[in-house]
């Protein structure tokens, strides 16, 4: 009898792998978010926390790379995973759409909130973090206040910012199937915790969209700069 | 006396493999409502090879739900809109006068039409095959105690093993996915003491023809479970996971 030991073509395998950099990619979403509700405590507190980033040096640019690589392994993964089930499921498609179970919004529109936030995430780059922070765009009433500047002059734009929330309503979906899917796939679903984590993983998409989503919110309507 | 309904079915016809399918329109009059949903095919297939039109392909065997044999796809839904109920134990009581029913056959690359509503589903034998044997003592039958198995361990590959193999998890997986099948095959004898020698190799080489014989990838979506007339329960798959993460 043969068998191989490790075959990284194998289904399984390849989910495993898309879980994986999910969950790297879920801590970075709340360690993102905490840093971005600096912006609550005016320009001196949020540019501290981003020259508190940049002091870091190297890490930071290590930190940055992995980050990239996760990112880039979970879309290409994700996207060879796609490929070959729209080719299981053949050509030929059932006439009535009509499901039995329990298929959501969010698990339905995977393969699209993951699209938009990918494109999302290039234009956010460039949009803030190579961003000129002492540029034009930081300028406020005549004086530059640093990335907060460029920040708020972003969010005073209404459409701006709807693009800004629509992705962040999309990362709730994608969050609100992925983080109980995590479990899942790594083989853990268990009669009492497997309910209480699907809880968890809704009400934990809803709060990180909402906190992204306050920021442009709060400088639209708030700080009405 | 018994109640009687007509319907209007939509049937996908398709001669052989390589022909294009369409679909047919045909009325059901009289229906019993005590029947079953392949009884009441049988009552339309009468109607039809008497009126010359070849009668509508569909397997069945066992006619009590345990052979899963029987299948098809009744208005967009696997074994129709019951839960935990294969086809042939669906009654036409659940169905309303006038209705119209959309009559396809499991859809999925890897389960390819034969005629009508008959699919191939050998893929499934193959994965079967793949698991291979378990060991055991030949000679005399043990004891029925002789090897202890617990409680929770029974009841787990019991629950696996009520699977019937019929493929309804495949045809309403959104990616054509056998996860569930394969799981429970795996699950039924990956936590009982005779199956745990060949554990490993028995989850790597399922799993890998499972891969080869171009399922789809299971995205959470739990679609299967809903769909399985034997209802068996997803956290089939998430042993499967972790029997596979240890095992490679
Ligand atoms: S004919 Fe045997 S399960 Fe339906």
């Amino acid at each position: 009898m043969s068998y191989q030991t490790f075959d990284f073509n194998s289904s399984i395998t390849k989910k495993q792998i898309v879980a994986l950099t999910g969950l790297v990619l879920i801590f970075f979403v709340v360690f993102h978010l905490a840093g971005n509700l600096f912006i609550y405590g005016g320009p001196a507190a949020f540019n501290g926390y981003v020259e508190k980033l940049d002091d870091l040096g190297v890490l930071k640019t290590i930190a940055e790379w992995g980050l990239f690589f996760v990112f880039g392994i979970h879309i290409l993964t994700t996207a060879f995973l796609v490929l070959e089930n729209i080719q299981a499921r053949g050509i030929s498609r059932y006439a009535v759409d009509n499901s039995k179970g329990p298929r959501s919004l969010a698990t339905r529109l995977m393969p699209y909130s993951g699209s938009y936030l990918f494109l999302y995430v290039i234009w956010h780059l460039i949009d803030f973090s190579w961003a000129d922070q002492q540029g034009p765009r930081s300028i406020i009433h005549g004086v530059s206040y640093g990335l907060y500047g460029v920040v708020v002059n972003a969010f005073k734009d209404p459409l701006h910012s709807m693009l800004y929330i629509i992705a962040m309503c999309f990362l709730g979906l994608h969050l609100a199937h992925g983080t109980q899917s995590f479990l899942q796939t790594f083989g853990f679903n268990d009669n009492r915790f497997t309910p209480c984590i699907k809880k968890f993983s809704r009400y934990f998409a809803v709060a990180m969209a909402a906190g992204y989503s306050s920021i442009p919110l709060y400088v639209l309507y708030v700080l009405k700069v | 006396m018994a109640n009687k309904i007509n319907l209007i079915l939509k049937v996908w016809r398709q001669k052989n493999q390589e022909s294009q399918g369409r679909f047919e329109t045909y009325k059901a009059l009289d229906i019993d409502t005590d029947m079953s949903f392949l009884e009441m095919l049988d009552v339309v297939n009468e109607s039809l090879t008497k009126s010359g039109v070849d009668p509508i392909a569909f397997d069945h065997d066992c006619r009590e739900g345990i052979c899963g044999t029987c299948g098809a796809v009744i208005n967009g839904q696997a074994h129709g809109p019951l839960k935990g109920t294969t086809l042939c134990q669906l009654h036409m009581r659940h169905f309303k006068d006038g209705q119209t029913l959309v009559i396809e056959p499991f859809r999925a690359k890897t389960f390819p039409i034969i005629k009508d509503l008959c699919v191939d589903r050998s893929a499934f034998d193959r994965i079967i095959q793949a698991g291979g044997f378990i060991s055991v003592k030949t000679g005399q039958a043990p004891d029925a105690h002789a090897v202890p198995v617990p409680k929770d361990k029974v009841d787990w590959a019991m629950d696996a093993a009520a699977c019937i193999g019929c493929g309804a998890c495949v045809a309403a997986c959104p990616n054509a996915s056998a996860m569930l099948f394969v799981a429970a095959k795996a699950s039924h004898l990956n936590v009982l003491p005779q199956g745990v020698p060949e554990k490993k190799s028995r989850t790597l080489n399922m799993v890998k023809q499972m891969d080869q014989e171009g399922f789809g990838n299971c995205s959470n979506e739990y679609e299967c479970e809903a769909a399985c007339p034997k209802e068996i329960s997803v956290a089939h798959i998430a042993r499967l996971n972790k029997d596979h993460r240890q095992a490679s």
